[in-house]
């Protein structure tokens, strides 16, 4: 037999397939199809977890809430004056579905929230850093819009699913090495959005709530007014991944319903009680 | 026109072809791809990891692969004026999880009865 | 902050695989062609275990064996592919240098030696793990050719 020898020709085992447009289109399709399955997901585990019975968020609650309880304050008057603010942005007559307790927790972080169960937390620091009323008033009221808006069960539907969604996508891949990045990152974008519409939620009832019990809405931005100060130009950048949105945003929001509704926002400032910057283990001073 | 010269293309893992006599040869001849299933038949597979049974998404998956294997190496062996393929091998490595490479090579011949 | 940095990582390594990668893969294939051609004339085959080799005197074994690592860019889509499933094309054109590198390797070697056939050659590639505790795919392709060199 004899030998002829000729060139074979390239592109029959290599598919001519641009890498990028071929990295495109996959990064695309995957990208959407999460969306969409945490979208449909997340839809599905808020209509269930609203269903839930009040004996049951009780009970979920009371066991979510013990590690942040350690650092409780009991016996103090400022407990007391916090339960009567909140009570008083509700509308006479009506109830909450749970009853709310509040607790005062002594930490130097400010911060205030509302968990599963109608539990408000309040930070001694909050306490020490507002200068009215008006402004402690509107950080409880927008806590209270969380809890009637069931926020704090539906975040938690949310999260179970997620991690459901993870742990299998786990079994199906998991020898797939820098990938888990994507998809979690992807369903973590779509989850600060959320957040992000149910704080902007919160605001809205809360400064309904605020301008109903004073007739007016003055003074109670001061807190973000301050915030929105010391916020560096980085996070400007970064907005998208924070849960809440930056106060200034808010700020404007908040201004904006209160023209759009009417509502007079010049007007003077109801004071907080002198009491209320000092404590069973700090010495009263003079209270501004 | 080229699919009909393909159809005509003997396939052996013999040295030669049976009844005919090999005219010239063109040296080695390969084909190969890699394929992936889509992650639905992946978790179907760690599902059956539990049950047993045949895994019908892979075995579909490796059908494919050889079948485009032999598909590239007999264009490769049209392509240098061959009618036969002779002393076929085949071969896979697994060079990533849920993919399947198979690797088919041969000699490209032109056989006369 | 967090979920930023992780993308900016992510995005440069991409970035830095891409271009080396098509960098090293077009210059591979540059020296690939041109070596086919030089080396066209000695033909390899893999029959010959059952041929009456007529003139030949001397036979002997020559091997040829590479192993070419991916990059970070061809990781990212084959894993991509995993999920979307159907041709891994990134894959492809790794798998078809490394084969078509040690094939040549094994023929320079044989003509070296002299060598007027390359009979009965086999090949085989395996994977050897990933990079950077991924228990993922391939960190690298090896491919190694033998055949029997005559002449």
């Amino acid at each position: 037999m004899k030998y002829i020898p000729k060139k074979i020709p390239e592109g029959i085992n290599v598919t001519s397939r641009h890498p990028l447009l071929n990295f495109a289109y996959l990064l695309g399709t995957v990208v959407a199809v999460s969306i969409f399955i945490f979208v449909v997901l997340g839809f599905v585990a808020e209509w269930l977890v609203i269903r839930v019975s009040p004996e049951t968020e009780t009970q979920i609650g009371d066991m979510l809430v013990q590690p942040a309880l350690d650092k409780k304050i009991t016996d103090d008057k400022r407990i007391q004056y916090i339960e009567e603010l909140l009570n008083s942005l509700l509308i006479p007559g009506e109830t909450t579905r749970l009853p709310l307790q509040v607790h005062l927790i002594n930490n130097d972080v400010i911060n205030a929230a509302i968990t599963v169960g109608g539990h408000v937390l309040v930070h001694t620091a909050l306490l020490e850093t507002v200068k009215s009323e008006n402004e402690l008033a509107l950080v409880l009221g927008h806590e209270l819009g969380h809890f009637q808006a069931h926020d704090p069960l539906k975040s938690l539907g949310r999260s179970l699913v997620f991690l459901t969604v993870s742990s299998i996508l786990g079994v199906g891949m998991s020898q797939s090495g820098g990938l888990p990045k994507i998809i979690p990152l992807t369903s973590e974008l779509t989850n600060l959005n959320y957040s992000r519409i149910q704080e902007r939620a919160a605001d809205i009832y809360g400064f309904n709530r605020v301008v109903k019990h004073y007739g007016h809405g003055g003074h109670s931005l001061d807190f973000f007014e301050r915030l929105a100060k010391g916020e560096s130009k980085l996070q400007k950048v970064s907005q998208y991944f924070l849960t809440h949105p930056l106060s200034q945003d808010r700020i404007n929001d908040l201004n904006a319903e209160a023209a759009k509704q009417g509502w007079k926002m010049e007007e003077e400032v109801t004071p907080l009680p002198q009491w209320l910057h000092c404590s069973n283990m700090k010495p009263c001073e003079q209270a501004e | 026109m080229n699919n009909k010269k393909e159809k005509n293309v003997i396939l052996t893992t013999l040295e030669g072809v049976p009844g005919q006599t090999i005219m010239e040869h063109y040296g080695l001849v390969q084909g190969s791809t890699i394929r992936a299933k889509h992650i639905g038949k992946d978790i179907m597979a760690s599902f059956k990891n539990i049950v047993g049974g045949e895994l019908k998404g892979y075995t579909e998956l490796l059908q494919e692969s050889r079948k485009e294997a032999l598909e590239r190496m007999v264009k490769q062996a049209t392509e240098l004026g061959a009618n036969a393929v002779v002393n076929i091998r085949f071969a896979t490595s697994s060079v990533a999880q849920g993919a399947a490479e198979l690797f088919a090579y041969g000699t490209a011949v032109k056989v006369e009865s | 902050m967090d979920a930023l940095v992780q993308i900016l990582f992510f995005v440069v390594l991409l970035i830095l695989g891409y271009f080396w990668g098509r960098y090293f893969e077009k210059r591979h294939y540059k020296s690939i062609l041109e070596r086919e051609k030089n080396t066209l004339n000695i033909p390899i085959v893999n029959f010959g275990a059952k041929q009456s080799l007529i003139d030949v005197q001397e036979a002997a074994l020559f091997a040829g064996s590479v192993v070419i690592s991916i990059d970070y860019f061809k990781m990212i889509s084959a894993a991509f592919r995993n999920l979307v499933g159907g041709r891994v094309t990134v894959y492809e054109s790794l798998l078809d240098r490394g084969r078509r590198e040690a094939l040549l390797r094994m023929k320079e070697d044989a003509i070296k030696w002299g060598a007027n056939q390359i009979l009965n050659v086999r090949l085989e590639t395996a994977t050897i793990g990933g990079s950077s505790g991924n228990n993922s795919g391939p960190g690298s392709i090896e491919v190694i050719a033998y055949g029997t060199g005559v002449k």
